[in-house]
């Protein structure tokens, strides 16, 4: 145990609050300051997975490690649609989750917005229409935002993010 | 003999059942109109998934199968459909009638359902685990999947080989590498090329990193199942700083296209520098968290799968390994020589998951360093011919099959076999002493795939 917290004073703090990186500095200043005004300071995200490969979700739990450490910025994955305010949609809506994606989506509070991320519910990736497969996502559900990418990295997901806030 | 799969193909007049053993293939011809066969699954338990799956794909009938419910369709799935078929070119289905899925359920007093799923609490993929408890005691699990069938098999027929590829390895992004190396092996086949010793090595070295990426996120999310949410701050590090060294190396964060016929500049020294520290770290968290007689005392005991049920169920890859089977498809000349050793354990819990993932890091460092190599070999390929090819690779979760048929110069049928598919008809069998709300950890602890699962 001792070790470990010696190991751990030599490592120091990693979340990349980057002196170094002024842009990603700005934009999570500019995120916390969004939470706080338009959600009182805790936005929180629900993330249904519609048919992903799981680099997509691989990807969120990314933003969890010390590095992003998104929950200090006020951003909240939670368990349940009822408590969150944004349903983060990652996979290509297959033709078996399309209902269940629904039924979260229904069981989210309004106000609620649907964000979309990678290339799969845009159907703008390498996947292509089959019996199986119900994307786009928007013509389920209304997509107020869409964040690219296969995956999109944590650090776009972030950027993402503030679009979005920006945006409402 | 160990069974490995069992799939459908549509011939001009008939259709082909294919079984695949360890050391034995078997097809048996019948006719379309009478599409019948006998079940496996007496045997070979694993063989129900997939017999349950052609009879979805192709309207095959298992005669004798004492379990007939569908399993890639779900309730609202057209019936009579079968989208394998040639004769099916729908790109739109629309929902049929709302028919209930009948769980495997044991009944009695007092006892009662519990339904989890598709969507879970967690950043995870979709499915359903239906639990019959007593109180807090599972006395049973069905595991029911295929919320995210994707209709892969069918995506890819039609398209040539090497077209394939960006779907290939969209398949399952934390096994990318592994089914761009199946990928490959049967892009060899079919031009019957051989790869440069050069190329194998770099490809080698990717699969290990995408293991360690894989096996570290591991390492952080089992202890935090069970509540130790600190060795997920630290292993997630670990595993942030390996994707990264992915993205420098191959340009993506997951090896998407990583896998290639051009061997590309690696920067050695830092490659080696930083596995050097990451064996170190390794080494601090394992002496950290061996310490921790509460996180064991969840741990030991939890989950197991005993080496019988394990064989019988024809488990592979780590989960298998942590059973006392001994089964890598990296038992080969190539790799004994750069270093490999089996992990394995023999208790057949979570604690001997945990255990083969980090003995299998220390592993996989040992032999990125004795596959750096600085390179240029370009492999330029011949023209492919037509035939059935099959190829396996040892992904981060087990041992990965893949087939295919070239037919005109095009794809007739894709067929792959993720470790998971085998791996999840086991997980039932691991619940039996256990409570609840012990499955996360259990569930965690294999870390299966659903992606590649579903297909
Ligand atoms: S967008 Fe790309 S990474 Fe995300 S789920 Fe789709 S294929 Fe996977």
């Amino acid at each position: 145990m001792i070790k470990f917290w010696n190991k751990r004073l030599e490592l120091g703090v990693l979340t990349e609050n980057l002196e170094l990186d002024n842009e990603l500095k700005a934009i999570q200043k500019e995120i916390k300051d969004q939470v706080k005004k338009k959600f009182a300071g805790s936005l929180a995200i629900r993330m249904v997975d519609s048919g992903s490969c799981n680099a997509c979700e691989a990807e969120c739990n990314a933003l969890a490690n010390p590095y992003y450490d998104l929950e200090r910025l006020g951003i909240y994955f939670v368990a349940s649609p009822r408590h969150a305010d944004v349903m983060l949609l990652s996979g290509i809506m297959t033709f078996n989750m399309t209902p269940h994606v629904k039924e979260a989506y229904a069981q989210i509070p309004a106000p609620k917005w649907v964000i979309t991320m990678g290339d799969c519910p845009a159907m703008e990736g390498v996947f292509e229409k089959t019996y199986a497969i119900k994307a786009p996502a928007k013509d389920h559900l209304p997509v107020a935002h869409h964040i690219k990418g296969c995956p999109p990295s944590p650090k776009e997901i972030i950027e993402g993010l503030l679009e979005f806030l920006r945006k409402i | 003999m160990r069974f490995i799969a069992r799939y459908a193909k549509e011939l001009e007049s008939r259709f082909e059942i294919v079984t695949v053993y360890e050391d034995a293939i078997d097809k048996e011809l019948i006719a379309k109109d009478t599409p019948v066969i006998q079940t496996l699954a007496k045997k070979y338990p694993a063989a129900i998934w997939f017999e349950r799956k052609m009879q979805d794909d192709f309207g095959i009938i298992i005669e004798d199968a004492f379990d007939k419910r569908p399993l890639v369709h779900q309730e609202r799935f057209p019936k009579d459909t079968h989208p394998l078929r040639k004769d099916f070119v729908k790109k739109s289905l629309q929902e049929g009638n709302y028919v209930p899925y009948k769980y495997e359920a044991i009944k009695g007093d007092g006892i009662f359902q519990v339904a989890v799923g598709p969507i879970h609490a967690g950043i995870i993929e979709p499915g359903h685990f239906q639990f019959s408890q007593a109180g807090e005691d599972m006395l049973h699990l069905e595991v029911r999947h295929f919320y995210k069938n994707r209709g892969i098999e069918k995506m890819l027929e039609g398209k040539k080989l090497l077209e394939a590829k960006p779907i290939i390895e969209r398949i399952s992004g934390n096994e990318s590498i592994a089914y761009q190396i199946c990928w490959r092996d049967i892009v060899l086949q079919a031009t019957q090329q051989k790869l440069p010793l050069a190329l194998q090595k770099r490809h080698a070295f990717l699969l290990e990193l995408e293991r360690i990426i894989h096996h570290l996120t591991d390492l952080g999310f089992i202890p935090n199942d069970a509540g130790f949410g600190a060795a997920l701050a630290y292993a997630s590090k670990l595993s942030e700083d390996a994707r990264r060294k992915m993205q420098e190396i191959t340009g993506h964060r997951f090896g998407f296209g990583a896998i290639g016929f051009a061997n590309g500049f690696m920067d050695i020294a830092s490659i080696s520098e930083w596995l050097k520290e990451l064996r170190e770290s390794v080494v601090a968290f394992e002496e950290w968290i061996m310490d921790i007689p509460s996180l064991w005392d969840r741990f030991d005991t939890t989950g197991i799968l005993s080496l019988k049920k394990a064989l019988k169920y024809s488990s592979v890859g780590v989960v298998a390994r942590a059973s006392g089977v001994t089964i890598d498809r990296r038992i080969n000349p190539f790799y004994l020589e750069h270093g490999f050793v089996m992990a394995s354990e023999v208790s057949g819990d979570a604690s001997a998951r945990f255990k083969v993932r980090l003995e299998e890091v220390y592993n996989s460092i040992l032999m990125m360093e004795n596959f750096l190599e600085e390179d240029d070999t370009q492999l330029s390929l011949s023209n492919l011919q037509d035939g059935e090819y099959s190829s396996f690779c040892e992904s981060s979760i087990g041992e990965l099959f893949m087939t295919v048929d070239i037919k005109d110069g095009i794809i007739e049928r894709f067929f792959v076999r993720d470790p998971s598919f085998v791996n999840w008809q086991a997980v039932h069998l691991m619940m039996r002493k256990d409570i609840i709300a012990d499955f996360p950890l259990i569930n965690k602890s294999c870390d299966l795939s659903y992606a590649g699962n579903d297909l």
